[in-house]
């Protein structure tokens, strides 16, 4: 059990205080300026909500909030089962441990501006290793005109730049099984799926619910790697959130992109309070 | 069983391999382009095999000068981030205070809001303040994901140590700071360096910041490789500069692999 002890405060402290300083500051900024018509930024007059209603009632937002949710959802399908069966698969002697996870992570260590320069060389008709075989496979030399094949790059690209993540996280929690518990299940003649199911699976429980949480937020906001892959195309296929954000700022204009940051923001806090209740009711359940 | 268990473990490297390299192809691709010429120079033809690419790294100022920066403020921003959020963890272990679940979600929110959301009132903020175009600027930006972030992970690390030793530090009557500098501090080493290495690695690759922050000067890597992007760009030497930015990471992965396969626990508050 924890000591009840308000000097806990003192510690939070220089935490709070920068967060404050690069995180709420900003943030109040940001929730000021949505609510005016801004030209310049000594020159603003008071609208009220109208951003808000302007944004909300737009078809184009809930539009990119449908490719963002749909985006999000199959990027989660794929990335966390890869994630945890490539996590399984690292073998357990140690130097292999080493080869395998530096191997593993390197994607995440590319700078994000290069990601879809590096898809795209990967994809070229005429040099690149994979667009070299495209005769053979079917795939079509002109596949940024076709919505399936763009989405099918775009997810491809996302799960070898991150699924690394979700596999650095699982192997973590994965070593803390004492080897007791296998010999046990050894003993007990349980089958790889029973261990899986009663052993690893429980253990990975917390490390998988942040790894959701990083995945789904991430990808729901995607911003830089989708854009450059085909510039939001073919016919605005490829707009997520993030994106259409960016091109509000990019154009200047202050009010409406302080609404939709706002907004953007609550979708932040909703989850991130669903992910603590989440995380509560884990705890609760485990206790003793 | 025994048969199923070794038939489990051949498909299991297979598996292994076959991601491995699904990882690797883009990676390959990016390393052959570093080695040829994709301009025509007066020492190498389109298309024939150099290290051209490479020696332009070393003799061009801005090239080197956008290593130095991204070193700098990956390292200003360890400095500010850890040592912050030391303590931070340790209350979020050890105390029960008002709020302090509250505080917790606060944090996580700050981890996940998209950079993009906070671009522009960081950048007056940070333009009020003069530390824009500067590497000061980038890495306090860069603790709005990385702090929290690293306040969970040392939070997961200081957990696992036993209760009783603070109480027995306490009761030889050690203070709460010369606890956590003589005590702590050895104990969750490791913690710190995996928490450093998430930092770097999470800070070395951003761009969003980046790129607002550094309109003149301080340009880290990323920014530097942007601006080599014109009307006839020299592929091959971004690729290059792309594969020179990946090495500082790789060392460091490769150094920090028993730490990260010894596992670390991701707790909770």
């Amino acid at each position: 059990m924890k000591d009840s002890n308000n000097a806990g405060w003192i510690f939070v402290l220089p935490a709070v205080l920068v967060l404050g300083l690069v995180g709420l500051i900003p943030l109040i900024t940001v929730i000021n300026y949505s609510f005016f018509e801004i030209f310049i930024l000594d020159a603003r007059f008071w609208v009220g909500s109208e951003w808000y209603n302007e944004v909300i009632g737009s078809d184009r937002f809930w539009a990119s909030f449908g490719r963002s949710a749909l985006f999000s959802a199959l990027i989660l399908t794929i990335q966390i089962p890869l994630g945890i069966a490539v996590a399984l698969c690292i073998p357990r002697r140690q130097f292999w441990v080493g080869i395998a996870l530096a191997v593993v992570a390197l994607p995440l260590l590319v700078p994000w501006n290069m990601i879809p320069s590096l898809w795209l060389s990967l994809l070229n008709p005429e040099t690149g290793i994979l667009g070299r075989l495209f005769p053979m496979t079917g795939w079509p030399p002109d596949w940024k005109l076709s919505v399936p094949h763009t989405w099918a790059v775009i997810i491809a690209m996302d799960v070898w730049h991150w699924t690394s993540l979700v596999v650095i996280l699982c192997y973590s929690a994965l070593t803390t099984i004492p080897a007791s518990y296998y010999q046990a299940a050894a003993i007990d003649g349980a089958g790889p799926w029973q261990v899986f199911l009663f052993i690893q699976l429980p253990k990975l429980y917390h490390v998988l619910l942040m790894a959701i949480l990083l995945r789904f937020m991430d990808s729901f906001m995607i911003y830089t790697e989708a854009f450059p892959i085909n510039a939001g195309g073919p016919g605005g296929a490829t707009m997520f959130l993030a994106v259409d954000l960016g091109e509000e700022i990019k154009a200047f204009n202050y009010g409406p992109s302080a609404a939709r940051s706002v907004l953007y923001f609550l979708i932040v806090l909703t989850v991130a309070w669903t992910f603590t209740k989440a995380q509560g009711k884990l705890d609760g359940g485990q206790a003793p | 069983m025994n048969r199923m268990f070794r038939y489990l473990a051949t498909l299991k490297i297979v598996w292994l391999l076959a991601f491995m390299v699904f990882v690797s192809l883009p990676l390959i691709q990016m390393t052959l382009i570093s080695f040829v010429a994709t301009l025509s120079h007066p020492d190498a033809d389109v298309g024939s095999l150099t290290v051209r690419n490479y020696s332009e790294i070393l003799i061009d100022p801005k090239l080197r000068a956008a290593f130095g920066n991204s070193i700098a403020y990956v390292l200003i921003n360890i400095c500010i981030t850890v040592p912050v959020a030391i303590p931070a963890a340790y209350a979020f272990s050890r105390m029960s205070f008002l709020g302090d679940k509250h505080l917790f979600l606060a944090f996580i929110a700050f981890r996940i809001t998209p950079p993009v959301v906070l671009t522009l009132p960081i950048f007056q903020l940070f333009s009020s303040l003069g530390i824009v175009n500067s590497v000061f600027g980038i890495a306090l930006a860069h603790c709005l994901f990385n702090l929290p972030i690293s306040i969970w992970i040392l939070q997961g690390f200081i957990s696992a140590i036993p209760k009783e030793m603070d109480e027995t530090a306490f009761l030889d009557g050690y203070t709460h700071p010369r606890f956590i500098w003589q005590f702590l501090l050895p104990q969750i080493a490791p913690g710190i360096a995996v928490t450093a290495f998430f930092c770097f690695m999470f800070s070395w690759v951003e761009v969003v910041f980046a790129r607002i922050l550094t309109t003149t000067n301080g340009k880290p890597i990323s920014m530097a490789i942007n601006a080599l992007f014109g009307f006839q760009t020299d592929i091959g030497l971004v690729m290059a500069v792309t594969v020179a930015s990946m090495v500082p990471g790789a060392v460091l992965l490769f150094a920090m692999r028993s730490h990260l396969s010894r596992g670390f626990k991701i707790g909770q508050v």
